[in-house]
């Protein structure tokens, strides 16, 4: 790989891992959520895997993409068991706010979309990758 | 009302069987047996509660908003059952107990953890009140059939069998949930003593017909009746104890049970009646001819099982009182002496390690107690004197010269219940006193175990025939006036002078016995006509399942045959036609909404796009097409932007970029340039298909926006997003908050789909490596 977009891809990988966060979090009132943060992380370590290799990128990400995946799952899973004990409803959000800022455990459960999001395209990405022939 | 906790108190042995059976190994049967036992007794205390006809009912709530409630009900006839169910069990569970002392502690733990599991979906089938319970424990009964014809899973015969089993009992269960079902739709009730209570207002329903065939096709696969009368005998290649239990004494009764429970509904249904006994009798003489030409101890013994089955549809099916009596009392009578029966020949196999009874001989001296348990066992299924099983006989031949059917029923009845006399004849005589040189070698005799069942069931055959004051009021007239829906009297009695019943008994004797005598020469008569008996098996069942293996192995061949190129032509080819189709069937049918001013970034956006799209389909090399065909995602990012829906396009623009990386991973192992793959004929084909589709797509596109959009929902989300889910973001809140459970859904399939790609991926990688 060319020396600019090794270095660039370094940058790169810092300013999409901010940005999905940031996505993630400003989704509720403004364009954005766990979905889009999603693709923007596993973007991110995509582009490291890709620029760098496969080992890099995996331990940057530090844990295995499945374990993500079902970690994700079992967040978003969870986040509807408060509603179901409360209201016996299944997903119903339970709200609080501090300040302003309205907390709930629909956050909970885009943090879930998020993860799931990760795992899932980041499993694959780095199959593809590492089946390089040496 | 204590019954109802007996299913879950066979449920928690079945749970226990396990690791019982690791830390004691040989006692397990034994203790384990208790928990039957128990249930035995506790049902043995209802019995006056019932004695005068009465019904219990006791229920819990478990689906209120379908109708749906955990319901028991406990009658004379659900208690003969429920009897019946324990009391044999705990001997099965014990003779399992010894029969598996050779095999392994796991072998062992899972056959009587099997069994009992079992026996708590029996329990819960013939106790339950609810028809949506009840079918979901008569499914569990196939299941568990299943797991136990399939116990030696190494065997593919056993395998095979339990398949077959499975498919025929678990199809037949899903027509009677039609049935069911209908029952619902019809009287908006699934509870057994409402529909009983209101058989009028069903029969009278314009549905009867349909509902009475659903049911008829349940039972008639779970009691092998014809022509789905061949599953059982196969189902032999299960455990011996296994066979004893459920394809002898109650899992396959399980269709009379329901027949007898809906006799009641249908009586008066014409045909219906009329149906059983057609049916039951054709099944008795398929079964009566086969069980002469059959082989192995266990399948003539099945043979005769599905014969006894026959006759109790054909005696539900007949419009004499007596006939309830007479059900009732043959079910007794054949599940006390099949079950011994199934558990002598699982001892005299067991001990020598042969299935043939043509290669069982002399084992008289060295099981001596299993040889007399069989004699007597085989004298009840004989129907001699004085055992219970001459006067469930003497009711059967009663209850068909009182109907209002012609000699027909009398003549098939008389020919195979001497086949019966025949195979008790045989089946007792032959491997035990037959005289001879060379006696088979018995490996090890007799065990405590394996003699309790046997001797007990064909001591109360005998019991019973002496003193059949014993059950006659307190079994039997219970369970008869709960068939008949009004209490009966039943005398039940040993002798009932000279009838014509008894001189048809004498003439079955004496037919039986010239067929026990000459047994040998008409089988190998009847060895003759194997093309004859081949159809008479289970050949339109094999040539049904191999022509839709066939139908599958075809239709992969042609949708799914691995090129890229063909399952994209399916899927062009099957859009554009249905959305033809629908064009074609709409009757004024307009498109092109030609409203507002052309605005000029907007065309610039989409020629650009177009220009994108166009050279991807010319360019050859594949980063060059790449590039293209991001033209055209981009710009539909661009234009997701110029009409406000910023959520769409920033998703577009990531899933647009991933795209690129990801592609690009592979590209970089692909030759920069390439040749084309297709001629040109396949060329132009692939041209066609591909325009005809853009076509569709565009009118389809351009038709959506002249009908007018029910805003409603819309307004609702926009409105409800900030003041109840507290996001200005209404795409996002809908996603995490109004329709969250739909994201899960979603969610989970990505993750259990990239999970299988991600392990479907990794197979060959592996194989790379050891390659190298």
């Amino acid at each position: 790989m060319s020396l600019i977009f090794t270095t660039m891809t370094r940058i790169f990988f810092i300013l999409l891992l901010v940005a999905s966060i940031f996505m993630l979090f400003r989704g509720h009132n403004n364009p954005g959520g766990g979905f889009i943060g999603g693709l923007f992380a596993a973007l991110a370590f995509a582009l490291l895997a890709l620029s760098d290799s496969v080992d890099t990128a995996r331990r940057a990400l530090m844990v295995h993409p499945i374990t993500l995946l079902g970690l994700g799952l079992l967040l978003a899973l969870l986040s509807g068991l408060p509603g179901l004990f409360s209201d016996s409803s299944f997903l119903r959000h339970w709200w609080t706010s501090i300040g302003a800022l309205h907390v709930g455990t629909a956050t909970i459960f885009d943090v879930g979309v998020f993860l799931v999001v990760i795992g899932g395209v980041l499993s694959l990405v780095f199959r593809f990758y590492q089946e390089e022939p040496a | 009302m204590i019954f109802a906790w007996s299913i879950l108190g066979a449920m928690g042995a079945a749970f226990l069987a396990w690791p019982l059976s690791q830390v004691l190994p040989r006692l397990s049967g034994w203790i384990l047996s208790l928990a039957p036992l128990s249930i035995f007794f506790l049902l043995l205390g209802e019995i006056g509660s019932v004695s005068d006809g009465a019904a219990h009912v006791k229920s819990f709530a478990w689906v209120p908003s379908l109708n749906i409630e955990l319901a028991f009900r406990l009658d004379g006839f659900s208690l003969l059952f429920a009897l019946l169910i324990s009391g044999i069990g705990t001997l099965v569970t014990i003779y399992a107990g010894s029969y598996f002392n050779g095999k392994s502690t796991a072998d062992k733990g899972r056959f009587l953890s099997l069994i009992l599991a079992f026996m708590a979906a029996m329990l819960g089938t013939v106790l339950s009140d609810n028809l949506i319970v009840m079918f979901v424990f008569w499914e569990l009964t196939s299941l568990i059939s299943f797991l136990l014809i399939g116990f030696d899973g190494e065997k593919s015969e056993a395998r095979a069998s339990a398949l077959q089993s499975l498919i025929v009992t678990a199809g037949g269960g899903l027509v009677l949930f039609a049935g069911i079902v209908l029952i619902g739709i019809t009287l908006d009730t699934f509870s057994v003593s409402e529909v009983l209570e209101r058989a009028g207002e069903l029969v009278a329903s314009q549905l009867a017909g349909v509902i009475a065939a659903c049911v008829i096709v349940g039972a008639f696969t779970k009691s092998a009746q014809f022509p789905f009368h061949f599953w059982l005998p196969n189902a032999m290649a299960a455990p011996t104890p296994a066979s004893a239990y459920l394809h002898s004494a109650t899992m396959v009764k399980l269709g009379v049970f329901l027949l007898a429970r809906f006799d009641q509904v249908f009586a008066t249904l014409p045909g219906f009646g009329e149906t059983l006994v057609v049916a039951g009798s054709i099944t008795m003489l398929v079964s009566g001819l086969k069980a002469i030409r059959a082989e192995s101890f266990k399948a003539i013994l099945a043979q005769s099982t599905v014969a006894s089955l026959g006759i109790l549809v054909m005696l539900i099916g007949l419009d004499s009182e007596v006939a309830a009596v007479a059900t009732v009392g043959f079910i007794l009578a054949h599940a006390l002496y099949k079950a011994a029966l199934f558990f002598c020949a699982g001892t005299a196999i067991h001990a020598t390690g042969e299935a043939r009874l043509a290669n069982l001989r002399g084992l008289g001296r060295a099981l001596p107690f299993t040889a007399i348990a069989t004699i007597l066992a085989s004298l009840s299924m004989a129907g001699l004197p004085p055992f219970v099983g001459f006067i469930s006989k003497e009711y059967l031949f009663e209850a068909q010269l009182d109907s209002s059917w012609a000699i027909f029923p009398v003549v098939v009845a008389v020919i195979v219940n001497a086949v019966m006399v025949g195979v008790a004849g045989v089946v007792s005589i032959r491997p035990y006193y037959w005289p001879t040189k060379t006696p088979t070698v018995v490996e090890h005799g007799e065990t405590p175990g394996m003699l309790v069942g046997p001797m007990a069931l064909a001591g109360f055959g005998i019991l019973i025939g002496l003193f059949p004051a014993i059950v006659a009021g307190t079994v039997i007239a219970p369970a008869a006036s709960a068939l008949r829906g009004e209490q009966i009297e039943v005398s039940f009695g040993l002798w009932h002078g000279l009838t014509p019943m008894l001189a048809l008994s004498v003439i079955v004797v004496v037919i039986g016995s010239v067929i026990a005598i000459w047994w040998e020469a008409i089988h190998r008569r009847l060895a003759q006509y194997d093309r004859f008996f081949s159809l008479l098996g289970d050949r339109f069942y094999r040539s049904a399942i191999d022509s839709t293996l066939a139908l599958a192995a075809s239709s992969t061949k042609l949708l799914q045959n691995g090129d890229q190129r063909r399952y994209t032509a399916v899927v062009v080819l099957t859009v554009t036609a249905a959305l033809a189709a629908a064009f074609v069937s709409m009757p004024d049918f307009a498109f092109l909404a030609a409203e507002g001013d052309i605005r000029f970034a907007v065309v610039a956006v989409l020629a650009l796009m177009v220009l994108g799209a166009i050279a991807t389909a010319l360019v050859r090399s594949l980063i060059a097409g790449l590039v293209a065909s991001g033209l055209v995602g981009f710009g539909t990012a661009v234009l997701f932007m110029m009409h406000g829906a910023p959520d769409l396009a920033l998703t577009q623009i990531a899933v647009e970029t991933l795209l690129v990386v990801l592609l690009t991973a592979v590209l970089l192992r692909l030759p920069a340039r390439r040749r084309h793959s297709r001629t040109g004929g396949e060329r132009n084909r692939d041209a066609v298909l591909a325009l005809g589709f853009a076509l569709m797509i565009f009118v389809a596109l351009a038709s959506v926006g002249v009908s007018p959009i029910d805003l409603r929902l819309s307004e609702y989300f926009a409105n409800a997003s900030y003041v109840e889910a507290y996001g200005r973001n209404v795409v996002n809140v809908i996603l995490v908050d109004f329709r969250a459970i739909d994201t899960l859904g979603e969610i989970a399939v990505v993750a259990f789909a990239t999970v299988a790609a991600w392990g479907l991926l990794r197979g060959p990688a592996k194989l790379i490596r050891t390659k190298d």
